[in-house]
């Protein structure tokens, strides 16, 4: 079946010396963005490079435990925090990026989303019209479609029964998944080999195109003559040390940077301060800061079971949050549960009867910047909660709070500090509503990244123009979730691989 | 002179209250301490007593031992944050110290009722930091506890046993640092892709996750 060739494929046991290479494209980064971008430029007959830092993983060496999972899995060990307010954030490093470890949730940016960002930003193109064909065409490819009924288990649906005795909107969520068994596991990888992760769909497709593919590879530099861009160098990495060997340089006619918006920003500016013309490279960087709230059932709802975000509402989206249920493995489902001692096993002991749902919020006013560390590639994000989002995610607990009693739960654990660990009834819970809370009492987490690289019609205030092409460089895209203008509102995937989708064929216009 | 005997004195008690008189390790660690060791214990015990509704404690999970596998496959930053942690937590008593007798001590030097009183003081503190601390401990704590088959098949949360389809990914990629030579499939190996049937929940679980295994 597969027809790729041997040396198509690089890992790091290969390089037994340095390497230069040729190529029309050179992508960075292969995660949702840059392999959508490979595979379409292969596709369209050229010659591409995809580059990666993290190594493969295939199902043997998936970790069942959060901590060990993350540790081999995301930056910084999965404990990457923003300074300012203090939030933890993810990133993925690994081939196909953050789409190793998500849920595989897609879901469309909304039309009065994107049609605000045409209006603020002076964009012409980026309507839900405009953006619909390419929609398709990642959803054909991957297969993006409905969860079924069968593999929602019982904390999914739960949530729909809680969501329809309010009136609340909820429906199943769109997922590029395909056979999803219920499982549970997105986050430490699926054994199923169901979820549609880009190291199994879209960079195999690349490579059957033609593509070549450098893993473990870190690229430190873009390289520039003038105002074109003349390709990347960097070094190969030990997997999970990254300790440099090798050194690598890739010549191509034209780049994309697809390294995450956390990283594109430091690559720039380590590359000399590039494409920063309009001094917007690292600035405006946006969340959708999540909050949880874990609600307890009288009788056993067997969280174990069940896709592992299988259900939302966008009833809320105007009022500036989406809500899911949501399952991570055991160890960090823990996590969440307050106290020590005999209270906090007790407190575990629950967890069997249990569902967890959050909250993500359009937090445009929270605004941080990216900057660069000196001797490393890891940015240092800073980043403040604007007091007026603190009561946008407040409300989101207090909605979810409703959806829990609704559904029948006897107790819920807010997680919020300053109100009692556990709430028993819609009264108690009532605090949630009536109380002011700080963003410090929060426990929050932001898993969704954003405009580090904004697009904007004026060049003066945008780094690259809505197809993802750099104002400065002609030759130079960016193709990750560090071009959106502002925060979509939704999961940002599936807009991103939309977008990816869109400058490929621009791209393959131009060369 | 006496100052300085006195400065002499002082400096010693600090350092035997801070550094030393940590007992000996059941093994040798590569990455822990022995004063890191302790305090892993004496927290993980505090954290997770034995008995009630999950019979495994803190103590039984090995807590010590999962640290060590975590920073090993940890980057030198994690690593220092993780022992940052554990060296906030070890002297924090003595900047916070419990009520009591003895709640002046480090913290693994404490009886468990101080050290349960010593969390819950950080757990519950106004300082963001001292709280941020505290959630810092219990997560990776928890981590460790969850990491025991035992924990989790109590609570019904073990992974199940589920064949891997193998495609055409699997083709491609070697296990981490091994070469391509080493994959060990071929494309008459390729299985059909998962057919979407529900897992079944009395179903084995994973050899891991076993009960002969723990
Ligand atoms: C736990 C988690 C769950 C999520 N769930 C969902 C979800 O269900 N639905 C959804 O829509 N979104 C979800 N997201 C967000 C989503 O995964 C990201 O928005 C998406 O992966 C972004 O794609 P990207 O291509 O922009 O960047 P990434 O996926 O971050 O990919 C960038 C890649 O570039 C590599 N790279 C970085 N720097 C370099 C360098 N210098 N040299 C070479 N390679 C480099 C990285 O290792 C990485 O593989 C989730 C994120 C996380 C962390
Ligand atoms: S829930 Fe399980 S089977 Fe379904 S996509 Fe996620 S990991 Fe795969």
């Amino acid at each position: 079946m597969s027809s790729v060739e041997a040396g198509q494929v690089r890992v790091y046991a290969q390089y037994d010396a340095d390497l230069t290479l040729e190529t029309d494209v050179v992508v960075v980064g292969s995660g949702p963005t840059g392999s959508v971008v490979a595979k379409e430029l292969t596709d369209a007959g050229k010659s591409v490079v995809l580059v990666e830092e993290g190594p493969p993983f295939v199902p043997d060496e998936y970790e069942f435990d959060g901590g060990l999972s993350m540790a081999r899995t995301m930056r910084e060990g999965g404990l990457r925090t923003t300074s300012g307010t203090i939030m933890p954030t993810m990133q993925a490093i690994a081939l196909g990026g953050g789409s190793l470890v998500n849920s595989a949730i897609c879901t469309r940016a909304p039309a009065f989303v994107l049609d605000r960002w045409c209006g603020d930003f002076e964009l012409e193109r980026t309507t839900r019209a405009d953006l619909d064909p390419h929609y398709e065409a990642v959803a054909k490819f991957l297969g993006i479609a409905v969860t079924p009924e069968n593999v929602l288990g019982r904390r999914n649906l739960l949530f729909r029964e809680g969501c329809d005795a309010l009136g609340f909107h909820s429906e199943p969520i769109y997922r590029n998944v395909r056979g999803c068994r219920g499982s549970g596991e997105c986050f430490t990888g699926c054994r199923s080999r169901a979820k549609q992760s880009m190291d199994i769909s879209y960079i195999p497709a690349a490579l059957r195109g033609g593509a070549r593919l450098l893993t473990s590879v870190r690229i430190e530099r873009v390289l520039s003559e003038g105002w074109r861009a003349t390709g990347v160098a960097g070094r190969v990495v030990k997997p999970f040390t990254g300790n440099p060997s090798h050194h690598v340089r890739i010549h191509a006619k034209l780049v994309v940077l697809a390294a995450g918006c956390t990283a594109t920003p430091v690559l720039l500016q380590k590359s000399g301060n590039l494409a920063n013309r309009s001094g917007q490279v690292g600035e405006n960087l946006q969340f959708h800061p999540g909050v949880a709230i874990m609600g307890i059932f009288p009788d056993l709802v067997n969280p174990r079971f069940g896709a592992t975000q299988g259900y939302q509402s966008r009833h809320f989206l105007r009022e500036g949050f989406k809500l899911e249920t949501l399952w991570a493995p055991p160890a960090i489902t823990a996590v969440r549960l307050p106290g020590s001692g005999m209270a906090l096993k007790n407190r575990l002991s629950d967890i069997p009867y249990s569902a967890i749902w959050d909250g993500i919020a359009s937090c445009n006013r929270s605004l941080g910047r990216v900057r660069v560390r000196r001797r490393s590639m890891d940015p240092i994000l800073s980043w403040k909660l604007h007091p007026a989002d603190v009561p946008v995610l407040a409300q989101a607990l207090w909605v979810l709070a409703q959806i829990f009693f609704a559904a029948g739960a006897r107790t819920i654990v807010p997680g919020v500090h300053g109100i009692a660990p556990e709430l028993h009834s819609l009264e108690e819970a009532e605090v949630l509503r009536d109380r002011p809370i700080r963003a410090t009492d929060l426990v929050l987490a932001g898993n969704h990244v954003f405009c580090t690289t904004r697009m904007h019609g004026d060049a003066r205030l945008g780094v690259v123009d809505e197809m993802g092409r750099c104002h400065d460089f002609e030759n130079l895209y960016i193709a990750d979730t560090g071009i959106f203008p502002q925060c979509p509102a939704v999961n940002p995937m599936w807009t991103a691989m939309a977008l990816a989708h869109r400058s490929a064929q621009q791209i393959a216009q131009q060369i | 002179m006496l100052t300085a005997i006195l400065c002499v004195l002082a400096l010693g008690y600090v350092i035997t209250r801070v550094a030393i008189g940590y007992p000996d390790p059941r093994r040798h660690y590569r990455r822990l301490g022995r004063g890191e060791v302790a305090l892993i214990s004496s927290a993980a015990e505090a954290m997770y007593p034995a008995g009630g509704p999950i019979p495994a404690s803190g103590l039984d999970a090995d807590l010590p031992d999962y640290i060590e596998r975590l920073m090993t496959a940890s980057g030198l930053q994690t690593r220092m944050l993780l022992h940052l942690l554990f060296f906030l937590v070890e002297h924090g008593t003595l900047v916070f110290p419990t009520s009591g007798r003895g709640g002046m001590r480090r913290f693994s030097a404490q009886d468990i009722e101080h050290r349960v009183a010593a969390l819950d003081g950080w757990a519950e503190s106004t300082l963001f930091t001292r709280r941020l601390v505290f959630t810092s401990l219990r997560a990776v704590l928890t981590m460790g506890y969850f990491a025991h088959p035992p924990v989790v098949r109590r609570l019904g949360l073990a992974p199940l046993a589920i064949e891997a389809p193998i495609c055409e990914a699997d083709l491609l990629y070697p296990r981490i640092g091994e070469k391509p030579e080493s994959i060990r499939w071929t494309a008459e190996d390729l299985t059909p892709p998962s057919a979407g049937i529900p897992l079944p929940q009395d179903g084995t679980l994973h050899p891991g996750f076993a009960e002969a295994e723990s």
